[in-house]
């Protein structure tokens, strides 16, 4: 058996939707970012697959920039949390709630 | 020196008199009296000064003060025969009146108050005077009834004088709105304000002045001049010092309303005339029936005065203002003499003003008394006093244009003299009715001189042939004017017998009627019904009490319901209203945990998506 754009889509559409069901459901800041990660890779996954469905480089040219994108993210990000941790000894989203009106 | 020198220098004196009084701080109470003194001498030496200077008294002097776009408004000064009649008049009085009330108020701590106010209105007074043009006009008569307002409250810490400034000053509010209009619409016809210019302009093309400006313009004459129906704060007015109504209230601020109507006479149309002949006939002798049913001196002096000035309003409306002018003069003299006359009777009886609790004061104070009696006598018209020539005049000028009018006018002479007995007959004669009165001795010189002096003036000033510097060419000429009538001779005739009948009847009537030194108001006793309604004065005050009660009170709570309900309530309370519902339904959305708003970016990037798809 062949493995085609299809499963590809499949595969990639499932990552997604565990990433962003980790970040509707899950407490845990660390969690979270992980799951996000994943959702960035779903897409990357799915770039990646459209690039070489067309024979054109365009999709996979821009998975690149996503890459670097997330590394920043993630080092701004982690560096937030562990700020977050220090000052309230906790990455419980259910706790971070000083902005609510 | 030039004209305009002196001129700047009468005008001012009293206010830098008025200016250092207040500036001198703690010694004011020592230094007014004397500071007064020296303005209102400063202002009679500089005017005779300028009559010596000035022989034709024909002087305009203007110089601009406010240019937007088009429009330029002039500052100016005129000086002619009328305001230098009306210079001599207020510059004798008025320092005739500083000297007696250096006696009179040498008792009361706001001295320094009162003078400083006393010399701000003869600053405002004077402007009037020698203004050029109805703006600056309008300027000096507001001052004139904010000093007005200044001095009737002079005694602020009395109700009834609080009460009294109020409404003197909201009462000539309305008349001065309508005169400002017809300032306004003046303008709007003219071009100009000039007085000077308007006569002239007039005299090209009479058919340029019309009802509605003239009878807008003398809306300012029946406020100041207190004409019914804005008379109401007149006999109120006297809540002031006595000098006070002396100076403002009966010789020259009312007199100031007359003065106007002599300026824009050519503004007057005939129809506008006519009304204001039939108004004073009607204040003469309105006011003469109210003064029946009055038992404070000064207030049966006040509606004298308003009785008066009717005589001068009648007249003018039939078209003699130079005649107007000459009643207006020798009544700022012989009124003058009665007020202070009054005032030094209150003075000597401790402040008693009711003439019921007079009597007898004659022999007492036999000076104020004959000084009194001769002002009362000038009044009537007595043959040879000052008030028999210009009555005279107007008795002759009314039986000639309008007989309807001239036996009104007889039945006011009448009144005058019944009223004016009573208060002489009830106040000097007979024996003392209080305590007070008991006690009564005759006041120190520096207030009888005055008083002598105006007695003087009151006996002499009608004699207009003798005034010095040729003062009062238009009283001489509209007198010439009524001399070469047709039937002059049997009209100065009937007059004569008529108007000394009046006089004779009404003194010797209320002799017979009142008695001497009588302690209780006869007519209260025999006719109370007829005294309440003369003392009802036609209700005009409980009129304008319902008026502004009940439906001017009403009309306002309705705008303010209109405020509350519609403007309040509905767009402020309301708008700020659904705002706070819609934020209350926003704030469910912010729950405070991150994944919801994740949930909540999440559908509304569907919606979004939706949106874009449709």
């Amino acid at each position: 058996m062949t493995i085609g754009i299809n499963e590809f889509i499949i595969a990639s559409s499932l990552l997604f939707l565990i990433g962003f069901m980790g970040v509707l459901l899950r407490r845990n800041t660390l969690i979270i970012y992980m799951s996000l990660e994943l959702m960035l890779n779903a897409v990357n996954l799915a770039l990646v697959a459209f690039s070489r469905f067309n024979q054109a480089m365009d999709g996979a040219i821009f998975v690149f920039f996503i890459m670097t994108v997330a590394a920043a993210e993630v080092a701004v990000g982690l560096a937030i949390i562990v700020m977050l941790f220090r000052k309230k000894q906790t990455v419980s989203v259910d706790e971070l709630n000083q902005l609510k009106g | 020196m030039d004209i305009l020198t002196i001129l700047l220098i009468i005008l001012f004196t009293p206010l830098v008199a008025s200016l250092v009084i207040i500036l001198i701080g703690k010694e004011r109470r020592k230094w007014a009296p004397a500071i007064a003194l020296l303005g209102s001498i400063g202002i009679l030496i500089s005017t005779t000064g300028l009559f010596l200077e000035s022989q034709e008294f024909s002087y305009q002097y203007s110089w601009e003060w406010l240019s937007f776009g088009e429009n330029t408004f002039y500052l100016g000064f005129v000086f002619d025969n009328i305001g230098a009649t009306m210079l001599a008049m207020v510059s004798i009085v008025s320092l005739c009146i500083t000297v007696f009330s250096m006696g009179y108020m040498s008792d009361d701590p706001a001295r320094g108050r009162y003078f400083a106010g006393l010399s701000f209105f003869m600053f405002s007074m004077l402007g009037i005077i020698l203004s050029s043009n109805l703006i600056m006009i309008f300027l000096f008569w507001e001052l004139v009834g904010f000093s007005s307002y200044l001095l009737i409250g002079h005694y602020f810490d009395k109700n009834e004088a609080r009460q009294a400034s109020q409404k003197a000053f909201i009462v000539n509010r309305i008349g001065d709105f309508g005169f400002l209009i017809g300032i306004i619409l003046t303008y709007w016809q003219f071009g100009t304000t000039n007085l000077e210019a308007i006569a002239g302009a007039v005299g090209v093309d009479a058919s340029l002045i019309s009802h509605l400006i003239g009878g807008l313009l003398i809306c300012g004459f029946i406020g100041k001049s207190a004409q019914f129906p804005l008379h109401v704060w007149l006999p109120d007015a006297m809540a002031g010092p006595t000098p006070v109504s002396a100076l403002i209230h009966a010789a020259t601020m009312v007199a100031a309303g007359i003065y106007l109507l002599i300026r824009i006479d050519c503004l007057l149309t005939l129809e506008v005339l006519t009304f204001i002949a039939y108004l004073g006939t009607f204040v003469a002798v309105y006011a003469g029936f109210c003064a029946f049913a009055q038992k404070d001196i000064k207030r049966i002096l006040a509606y004298s005065t308003l009785s008066q000035l009717g005589y001068m309003a009648a007249i003018l409306g039939l078209g003699y203002s130079g005649i107007a002018l000459f009643h207006l003069i020798t009544h700022a003299f012989f009124k003058a003499l009665l007020f202070l006359g009054a005032g030094a009777v209150i003075h000597a009886c401790h402040h008693e003003q009711s003439i019921d609790k007079m009597g007898g004061l004659f022999k007492k104070m036999p000076i104020t008394a004959t000084s009194f009696i001769i002002g009362t006598l000038a009044l009537c018209g007595v043959y040879g006093l000052s008030g028999f020539y210009s009555k005279d005049a107007i008795l002759i000028a009314a039986l000639d244009s309008n007989f309807q009018l001239f036996l009104l006018l007889i039945l006011g002479a009448f009144l005058t003299a019944g009223y004016m007995g009573r208060l002489i007959w009830t106040v000097f004669l007979g024996k003392a009715n209080s305590e007070n009165a008991d006690h009564a001795h005759e006041v120190s010189p520096i207030m009888s001189g005055p008083l002598i002096v105006l007695t003087l003036f009151a006996v002499l000033v009608g004699l207009n042939h003798y005034w010095p510097f040729g003062l009062g060419g238009i009283v001489s000429l509209d007198l010439d004017h009524l001399h070469h009538l047709e039937h002059y001779k049997s009209m100065h005739k009937t007059v004569l017998i008529w108007g000394s009948a009046a006089w004779i009847v009404g003194l010797l009537g209320s002799l017979l009627f009142y008695g001497r030194g009588s302690k209780a108001d006869r007519l209260q006793d025999k006719a109370p019904k007829l005294y309440a309604f003369l003392e009802s004065r036609l209700w005009m005050d409980e009129l304008y009490a319902f008026y502004v009660n009940k439906i001017q009170q009403r009309l306002a709570d309705i705008l303010s319901f209109l405020d509350e309900v519609l403007l309040r309530g509905f767009i402020i309370r309301g708008g700020a209203g659904l705002v706070g519902v819609l934020g209350v339904g926003l704030r469910i959305l912010q729950v405070g945990r991150l994944n919801a708003y994740y949930l909540w970016f999440f559908v509304g990037l569907i919606l979004l998506w939706l949106y874009a798809a449709s």
